[in-house]
C-alpha cells in the first residue's frame, strides 16, 4: 500500500506544478494543417505578427475540418478558453455562434477597414449576420470551374464547351479517345458544388437564393428540372469509379492523363502547381455551362470570439492587418486562393489565378457572385443536401430522385416551423 | 526423414510467406512514399526516382517536442494503468461470491463506452482540477480509461494462478496485500508484459484525448502531428507517411523488449 | 494444523485488503465513466445546439425521432455486422497464422514482427495507407487484381455502397490481425511440450493434433481476444471516420460516428447523445451478456 500513496503523492506534487499556469498566448486557431494551405497561413500570421509587435498571436491546427473546429470550440466556449480569432466558414457557420452570444460583433473593425468598400457586396453578406459583420473574409474559392488537361483536349481535338450539349459531346468524344470525361471525388461536398451549375441554370440567380431562404422547396418541378438536368449530363459524364476516390487522387489522375476533365474548386489549381502540372501550359480552366458570367464562392473568415481586453485587441489588430490589401495577398498568394479584397493588386495571381480574379470582379459588377448554398441552409439542412446529392450521383435511379426530394423536402419544412431558415 | 520434414512444412511456410508479403505490402507503399518528393506522390505505387529525405527532415522538425510529449505520457500512463489494472485484478480474482462478481461486472461495463460520448463532460473535469493540458492530466485520464480492460486482463490472469499458491502464503504468515505486493505481482511478469505491450499501443495512438485535453507544444502528443499532416483540403502524404514510420518504433521498441516475456506466457504463466 | 479461527481471521483481513484495493479503480470508475454517463443521458432528453446556454427538455423525443429513422437503423445494423466480423475475421486468421507458425519455422522472429507492425500503426494512418490501397482504377489492391489476370474482380473499393464496408473491413483486418495473433501465439508456446508429443506418439496427425490438444488449452487467450474484438466492434470509429466519414452516402456508417455527425456536423447535441445512450444499451445486450459468459466460462476452467 506505500507504494500506491507514494504514487498518489507524487500525482499530486506534479498536478499543482502544472496548474499553476500563466495565461496562455493569442491563439488563432485553423484547419489548415497542411501543404499550401499551410504555407499561406504561415505567412499571414508573421506578416500581422511584424505588423503588430506588442500583439502577437500564435496559430494552433485543429486537424481535421469545419467538424473538428466546432467541436474544439464548443468544448472551449463552454470552458471559457476559446481563442482569440479562428477559421470559419461564411453564413450559417457564422450565425450559429453568434445566436448563442458567442461572437465579437465587429461593427467598429469593419469601419476601420472600410468592410463595405473593400469587399464585394456578395462577399459582405456572408458575413453579416442581422446587419452587423461577424467576420473578416481573406480566404475566397471559386467553385464553378471545370478544371482540363491541355495535352488530352488538344490531342482529342477538343475545345472547351459552352453549354451542355457541347459538356457532352466532349465527354463522349473522350471516352471514345479512351480517357475518362470528368473526375469527381467522393464525399458530402464534391457532387453537392458540381450540382450548383444546373441548379443555377435552371432556377436562375433568383430561385438559387429563394432556395436558400427556404421559399423555393425541393419537391418543386424546377429543382427536379435541375437534378434532372444534373443526371443527364454531369453525372452522365463522371469518372469510373469516381466516388471512390478522394479529389486529390482525381487531380493525380488529370496529372497523369487518364481523366480530361475536372470540375473542383480553385484549390486543385494549387494541388496541380505543386505536383509540376503547370497552369495554362498543362492546365486551364472553363466556367461550367450555365454559369459564365457568374461566381460561385467558398469562402472563410476569421470570426473572433468574446473575451478579455487584450485579446480582443490583438485579435482586432490580426483581422485589421488580415484584411488589408498586403496581408490579404500574403495568405492568397502561397494558397492558391483569390483575396476578397478587391484592392489586392490583380498582378499578384499565376494564369490561372488572374482568370478567376477576373471572374470574380465580372460577376462582381453583373450582381451574380453567389455564396456556397451549403452554407447558407441551415446546418442539418445544407449537410442532408451533400448527402442525397453524392448518393443521387452514385446511383441517379428514380428511387434516390425520389428519396432525396422527399427527404429533404421534409427536413425543409421542419426547419421553417423551427424559423431557422434565414434571408443572405 | 529430413525431405518429410521438409516437405510437411513446405506448405505451411509458402502461406506464411504469402500472408507476410500482403501484410507488409501497405507498409512497403508507405515506406517507398515517405521517400517520394511532391510531384512523384501523383504515382502511388511507383519506384521513386531519387530518395528524397526531406519528408523526414520536415516530420522531424514537425514532430519536435510532441515526440517527447509522448513518451512523458506513455510510460507512466502504462505503468499506472497496469498497477491498477492489477490492484482491481486482484481482489476480484480471489473474492468468491455475489459481491466480487458484481464489482467486476460493474467494471466491464466500461469496456462498451464509446469514449466520444464521455468527452465534453470530462473536458469540465479535467479543468476543474487544473490538470487541462499537462502531462499529468493525461496520465490521469489514461488510467481512469483503463481501468476496465486492465481490470479485465489482469483479473483473468491472476485467476489462472493456482489458489493453492495463495492459501499456503497466508498460512505462512503473509497478509493479503503482501502476498500481492511480494509474491504475486513479482511473479506475474509475462502478464504484466503481455499488457504494457497492449497498453502501449492504446495510448501512444490516442487521438481523441490528445485533442481535447491538450492544447499546447507542452502536452500535445504525436498522433495530433500526425494528424495535422492531412487537412480538409490537402494531405502531405510524404511528411505524413515519414512521421509514421518514425512514430512506429516506440512501440515496436516496447514490443521487441517485452515479446520474450510475452511470449513466455501470455496467460497462466505466473504459476507454471 | 493452523485453527479454523486463524484462517477466519485471515480471510477477513483479505475481505478489508481487498475492498481498499477495489476502492481506487472504483472511484476513478465512477468518477471518469459513471458520472460523464449520467450527464450524456441527461443531456439526451434535451434539445440542444451545443453553443446557446439554456438546452430546451423535450423528454424522450430524441429517442422517438431516432427510432423512426432508417439511417439509424442502418448503422445499428453496421455495428451488427462489425461485431460479427471482427469476432470471426481478425481471430480466425490469427490462430491461422500462429499455429503455422508454431511449428519451429524458419525466419520465425521476422514473421512475428512483420504480421504485428499493422498494429501499432495510428487509424490516420492507416486510413491514409489504404485509402491509396482502395484507389479504384491504380491503387495496389486493383493492380495486383489486374496483374494476376483477376481484374475483373476490382471494385470500386470505397466508393460503392454495398461495397465500402467489407473494403473497410479488410484494412481492418490488416490493422488488427496483429493482436490475435500475437496473444494466440504465446499462448500456443505456453502449451507444455509433453502434451503435444504425447498425441504425436498415439498417432495424431497435426491437424487433429491442433484441434483436440491446442485449441482447447487456448481458451484464456481466446477470451481476451474475443472481448476486445466484441469491444472493439462498438466502440468503433477511428477508421471509418479517417476514411470514409461513414459514407459514401451513410453507407458506411455505425453509431459512433453517426453520433459525431450528429453532433457536430449538425449541431444537434440532445441527439447525439440520445445515439450514445442507445449504443450503450444495444452494446449492453449484446456484449454484457457474452462477457458474463467467458467470466463465467473462467471460472468453471479454473475450478476443473
Amino acid at each position: 500500500m506505500r507504494n500506491l500513496k507514494w504514487i498518489g503523492v507524487a500525482l499530486g506534487v506534479l498536478a499543482s506544478a502544472s496548474a499553476a499556469r500563466a495565461d496562455g498566448p493569442k491563439e488563432l486557431w485553423h484547419y489548415y494543417a497542411a501543404g499550401s494551405e499551410k504555407a499561406g497561413i504561415e505567412a499571414l500570421i508573421a506578416f500581422a505578427n511584424k505588423q503588430n509587435p506588442d500583439n502577437q498571436i500564435v496559430g494552433k491546427v485543429i486537424p481535421g475540418n469545419a467538424v473538428e473546429m466546432r467541436r474544439q470550440l464548443q468544448t472551449a466556449f463552454m470552458g471559457n478558453t476559446p481563442p482569440a480569432a479562428y477559421q470559419s466558414s461564411m453564413a450559417f457557420e457564422l450565425k450559429t455562434f453568434v445566436d448563442s452570444g458567442k461572437l465579437h460583433d465587429l461593427s467598429e473593425t469593419w469601419a476601420k477597414i472600410k468592410g463595405d468598400e473593400i469587399f464585394p457586396e456578395g462577399v459582405q453578406r456572408v458575413v453579416k449576420v442581422g446587419g452587423k459583420p461577424y467576420g473578416i473574409p481573406y480566404d475566397l474559392s471559386l467553385i464553378n470551374n471545370i478544371f482540363y488537361s491541355k495535352a488530352i483536349f488538344e490531342k482529342a481535338g477538343l475545345q472547351p464547351p459552352k453549354d451542355y450539349e457541347g459538356l457532352v459531346a466532349v465527354c463522349d468524344k473522350l471516352r471514345a479517345a479512351g480517357v475518362e470525361p470528368l473526375g469527381n471525388a467522393g464525399g458530402p461536398f464534391w457532387s453537392l458544388y458540381n450540382f450548383y451549375a444546373p441548379l443555377v441554370s435552371t432556377v436562375g440567380t433568383e430561385g438559387y437564393y429563394k432556395i436558400a431562404s427556404g421559399e423555393l422547396g425541393f419537391d418543386t418541378p424546377e429543382f427536379r428540372k435541375a437534378l434532372e438536368l444534373y443526371r443527364d449530363t454531369m453525372v452522365k459524364c463522371y469518372a469510373k469509379n469516381w466516388s471512390g476516390k478522394t479529389w486529390t487522387q482525381t487531380a493525380d489522375d488529370v496529372v497523369n492523363g487518364n481523366t480530361g476533365m475536372f470540375m473542383m474548386g480553385a484549390w486543385a489549381a494549387a494541388y496541380f502547381k505543386q505536383a509540376g502540372f503547370a497552369p495554362v501550359e498543362k492546365f486551364d480552366v472553363f466556367p461550367a455551362p450555365g454559369t459564365e458570367g457568374k461566381a460561385i464562392f467558398q469562402m472563410d473568415a476569421f470570426a473572433v470570439p468574446e473575451g478579455p481586453a487584450d485579446t480582443l485587441e490583438t485579435a482586432e489588430k490580426f483581422v485589421i492587418s488580415a484584411a488589408s490589401a498586403e496581408g490579404q495577398s500574403t495568405f492568397a498568394v502561397p494558397k492558391g486562393s483569390l483575396a476578397p479584397n478587391v484592392t489586392v493588386d490583380p498582378s499578384i495571381y499565376d494564369a490561372v489565378g488572374a482568370k478567376f480574379a477576373k471572374q470574380l470582379a465580372d460577376a462582381s459588377k453583373a450582381n451574380a457572385v453567389l455564396p456556397n448554398l451549403f452554407f447558407l441552409l441551415p446546418t442539418k439542412v445544407g449537410t442532408e443536401l451533400g448527402v442525397q446529392l453524392e448518393k443521387f450521383a452514385i446511383d441517379p435511379s428514380d428511387t434516390n430522385e425520389s428519396e432525396l426530394i422527399s427527404t429533404l423536402e421534409s427536413l425543409r419544412q421542419e426547419a421553417q416551423a423551427e424559423g431557422a431558415y434565414l434571408k443572405w | 526423414m529430413n525431405t518429410a520434414a521438409a516437405r510437411r512444412t513446405a506448405l505451411p511456410f509458402s502461406i506464411l510467406v504469402v500472408a507476410a508479403v500482403i501484410f507488409a505490402a501497405p507498409l512497403v507503399v508507405a515506406l517507398l512514399t515517405s521517400l517520394k518528393s511532391p510531384s512523384e506522390i501523383t504515382r502511388v505505387i511507383a519506384l521513386p526516382n531519387e530518395l528524397y529525405f526531406q519528408n523526414y527532415a520536415i516530420a522531424y522538425d514537425r514532430m519536435g517536442r510532441s515526440f517527447l510529449n509522448s513518451i512523458a505520457i506513455t510510460v507512466p500512463s502504462v505503468i499506472l494503468s497496469l498497477l491498477v489494472g492489477a490492484i482491481s485484478g486482484y481482489p476480484l480474482a480471489y473474492m468468491r461470491g455475489a459481491g466480487g462478481r458484481a464489482v467486476y461486472f460493474f467494471l466491464l461495463t466500461g469496456m462498451i463506452v464509446p469514449f466520444q460520448i464521455v468527452q465534453i463532460p470530462l473536458f469540465f473535469l479535467i479543468r476543474s482540477i487544473g490538470l487541462y493540458d499537462s502531462i499529468p492530466g493525461m496520465w490521469l485520464v489514461h488510467t481512469a480509461y483503463s481501468v476496465p480492460f486492465c481490470t479485465f486482463f489482469m483479473r483473468n490472469f491472476f485467476a489462472s494462478v493456482p489458489r493453492s499458491m495463495y492459501e499456503a502464503a497466508l498460512i505462512d504468515g503473509c497478509t493479503p496485500a503482501g502476498y500481492f505486493w511480494r509474491l504475486l505481482l513479482p511473479a506475474s511478469g509475462s502478464g504484466l508484459a503481455a499488457l504494457a505491450i497492449i497498453q502501449s499501443r492504446a495510448i501512444w495512438n490516442d487521438l481523441l484525448f490528445a485533442i481535447t485535453l491538450t492544447t499546447s507544444d507542452k502536452a500535445t502528443p504525436v498522433t495530433a502531428t500526425i494528424a495535422g499532416f492531412a487537412s480538409s483540403l490537402q494531405v502531405e502524404y510524404g511528411p505524413l507517411m515519414a512521421a509514421t514510420l518514425i512514430s512506429l518504433l516506440p512501440v515496436m521498441v516496447t514490443y521487441l523488449l517485452f515479446q520474450k516475456a510475452f511470449v513466455r506466457g501470455l496467460l497462466g504463466g505466473a504459476g507454471k | 494444523m493452523p485453527s479454523f479461527q486463524f484462517m477466519r481471521r485471515k480471510f477477513q483481513t483479505a475481505g478489508m485488503t481487498h475492498a481498499i484495493f477495489l476502492s481506487l479503480p472504483v472511484t476513478l470508475f465512477a468518477v471518469f465513466y459513471v458520472y460523464p454517463i449520467i450527464s450524456t443521458f441527461n443531456l439526451s432528453l434535451h434539445s440542444w445546439d451545443g453553443f446557446s446556454p439554456t438546452p430546451k427538455y423535450v423528454g424522450l423525443q430524441n429517442y422517438i425521432v431516432l427510432a423512426h429513422q432508417s439511417r439509424f437503423y442502418h448503422a445499428v445494423l453496421n455495428n451488427i455486422s462489425w461485431l460479427v466480423f471482427l469476432l470471426l475475421g481478425p481471430t480466425s486468421l490469427g490462430l491461422l497464422l500462429a499455429a503455422l507458425l508454431d511449428r519451429g519455422m524458419k525466419g520465425q522472429s521476422v514473421f512475428r514482427v512483420v504480421f504485428f507492425l499493422p498494429f501499432t500503426i495510428p487509424a490516420v494512418a492507416v486510413a491514409a495507407i489504404w485509402r491509396w490501397m482502395y484507389e479504384p482504377t491504380s491503387g495496389l489492391l486493383t493492380t495486383i487484381l489486374q496483374s494476376i489476370g483477376l481484374g475483373s474482380l476490382a471494385q470500386n473499393w470505397l466508393g460503392d455502397p454495398s461495397i465500402v464496408n467489407f473494403a473497410l473491413m479488410g484494412s481492418m483486418l490488416w490493422w488488427t490481425t496483429g493482436f490475435a495473433f500475437l496473444v494466440f501465439f504465446a499462448g500456443l508456446r505456453n502449451i507444455p511440450v509433453e502434451y503435444i508429443e504425447a498425441a504425436r506418439i498415439e498417432g495424431a496427425t497435426p491437424w487433429q493434433v491442433f484441434w483436440k490438444v491446442s485449441f482447447p488449452l487456448l481458451w484464456p487467450s481466446t477470451i481476451v481476444v474475443l472481448g476486445m474484438a466484441a469491444v472493439d466492434a462498438m466502440r468503433l470509429f477511428d477508421i471509418v471516420w479517417a476514411m470514409t466519414n461513414g459514407g459514401p452516402a451513410y453507407a458506411s456508417e455505425v453509431l459512433a460516428t453517426q453520433m459525431y455527425d450528429t453532433a457536430f456536423g449538425r449541431f444537434e447535441m440532445g441527439r447525439a447523445s440520445a445515439i450514445s445512450v442507445y449504443l450503450l444499451v444495444i452494446a449492453g445486450l449484446i456484449i454484457m451478456p457474452y462477457i458474463h459468459q467467458l467470466a463465467k466460462r473462467v471460472q468453471e476452467a479454473e475450478a476443473e
